[in-house]
């Protein structure tokens, strides 16, 4: 992740970071993004079922 | 009375019900070797010695009357993100220096209900993620073993309290390795159990879906009683599992032959200390005496594990978002700065990383046919000094711990052997899903046969 990136990601999210904090945080976020960047979006496991019915909580559309 | 600050909780059971010592002398003993450590240790935050002995006066009126139940006259301290009535809770932050909650953690509360004693609120990383830099409100706990150095993090002052024989058990969390990292930087043992085995109703959150709450003690044995005492469903906790507790104790009898371990060679041994490899190695070699059958494999999901910081520091930015935005003064330096990084990560990158989590489980959950235990490093390193730790480009290292908060695995840490600058050294038991008994059970079977677990710190 380039410096510029970094900035522009900020001002999107309207925070205020330090100037002697970019470095840590370029870090931070640079190494938890180098995995994601080896996969294929496409192929890797989706989220669902989003929904389920069997938590022990009421169910939604299903009369108790 | 002899010298009981690092007797088992067993052992402890079974000095009061033989009349040899009472509740009330062990906490007093307790309070004065906490008055006598705990300046230099700064494990707890507050002490509550009137309610310590309260609490051991109620408890030595039940053991008079016959009751028998473990748990009761221990003493415990309980992490400071678990709220308790009536008792400030701090989170280790300025932000929440005075509060005195109205309510109290579900696991405080059944621990409570058990018979054990409350000495004091533990010390904790700030809102267990951001260790106290010089000139914070609170000061940080330190290790034991060599107070120049880190005790691991967050649960610290859990991790410094036990190593030190200032509690007989307490309370951690865990949502990247914090009740696991403390365990293997101060020799003693922790226990994460399953995603939703303890409740964490009552507990600061860091990151819903990371977040675990558990037993901190010196022997897996002493694990498997504090869990007896904490586990099981609340209504309260929306992750909470109404799956039947299982008997954690009576689980510990009875060998490990022919119990598989498998260790993943990938991803665990990237940059690892040589002197925790050679002790993990002869770890692996003593289970294999006891009857364990060891075997190597790859699980290639977890090379993808540091995409977990993604999930964990969007999820505590979207808890901690309003006050970050209101009274940034009032978090640490740098924590601050961290938690502010959950703001820059897209909805499309969290999912990705949910995405890559759940390529994890799936991976996991089809080696697990082959293995009934996997094994591997707790850390890659022993503890950190806190010269190093206060480099804010030490940033958040890789971390051997979290991929079992990915997976929800129940996973006990135990030590495993010393540095030769006298530092402890862990390893880590992942089982099955809610198979808390299998892990209990081998760690305990590993620490009949060693003996790194009694070692003691020269305090």
């Amino acid at each position: 992740m380039t410096m510029d990136e970094l900035r522009a990601r900020i001002a999107a999210a309207g925070v205020t970071i330090p100037e002697n904090r970019l470095s840590m945080v370029r870090k931070l976020l640079g190494d938890a993004l180098a995995p994601l960047r080896t996969v294929d979006s496409r192929t890797i496991k989706t989220l669902e079922p989003a929904v389920t019915f069997e938590a022990a909580g009421p169910h939604v559309g299903v009369k108790s | 009375m002899n010298d009981t600050h690092y007797t088992t909780i067993a052992e402890l059971g079974a000095l009061y019900r033989k009349r040899t010592i009472s509740p009330v002398e062990v906490t007093r003993a307790q309070l004065a070797r906490i008055e006598k450590l705990d300046g230099a240790l700064h494990a707890f935050v507050t002490l509550t010695p009137e309610r310590a002995l309260a609490d051991a006066r109620a408890a030595e009126e039940l053991l008079k009357r016959g009751d028998d139940r473990p748990l009761l006259g221990v003493p415990v301290g309980h992490k400071d993100i678990y709220m308790t009535r009536g008792i400030r809770t701090t989170g280790g932050s300025a932000l929440y220096a005075d509060w005195v909650p109205d309510v109290e953690s579900t696991v405080v509360s059944r621990l409570a209900d058990a018979g054990t004693v409350m000495l004091g609120k533990l010390i904790t990383h700030e809102f267990a993620f951001g260790l106290q830099f010089p000139g914070h409100k609170f000061q940080p706990a330190r290790n034991p073993w060599n107070v120049a150095h880190i005790p691991g993090g967050s649960s610290s002052g859990s991790g410094a309290a036990l190593a030190s024989g200032m509690v007989h058990g307490a309370t951690g969390s865990d949502t990247g390795g914090s009740i696991r990292g403390p365990a293997a930087f101060c020799g003693i043992t922790g226990f994460k159990p399953t995603y939703g085995r303890c409740s964490r109703a009552g507990v600061l959150t860091l990151s819903w879906t990371l977040d675990h709450t558990g037993p901190m003690a010196r022997t897996a044995e002493d694990c498997a009683y504090l869990l007896q005492g904490m586990a099981g469903h609340d209504a309260k906790d929306p992750a909470s599992s109404a799956r039947p507790v299982d008997d954690y104790v009576g689980a510990l009898v009875g060998n490990v032959r022919g119990l598989r371990i498998g260790v993943p060679r990938n991803y665990f041994f990237d940059g690892i200390d040589p002197e925790i490899a050679t002790a993990f190695e002869d770890a692996l070699a003593t289970l294999k005496t006891l009857g364990a059958e060891v075997r190597d494999l790859t699980i290639p999901a977890f090379d993808l594990a540091r995409s977990f910081f993604l999930i964990m520091v969007s999820e505590a930015f979207a808890y901690h978002e309003k006050d970050l935005r209101t009274k940034p003064e009032l978090y640490g330096d740098v924590l601050r700065e961290r938690l502010l990084t959950g703001a820059l990560v897209t909805a499309s990158e969290y999912v990705q990383a949910q995405r890559v989590r759940m390529q994890t489980c799936a991976e996991v959950a089809e080696a697990m046919k082959t293995v009934d235990v996997l094994a591997t490093p707790t850390t890659i390193a022993p503890a950190t000094p806190f010269k190093v730790a206060y480099d804010p480009e030490l940033a958040f290292p890789r971390s051997n711990m979290g991929p079992f908060n990915l997976t929800g695995q129940p996973t006990l840490a135990l030590p495993c052997g010393f540095s030769k600058s006298g530092l402890p050294l862990g390893f880590q038991l992942s089982g099955r899903a809610f198979e808390e008994t299998t892990v209990l059970r081998l760690g305990h079977a590993y620490q009949k046969a060693t003996d790194w677990h009694t070692r003691r710190p020269p305090v």
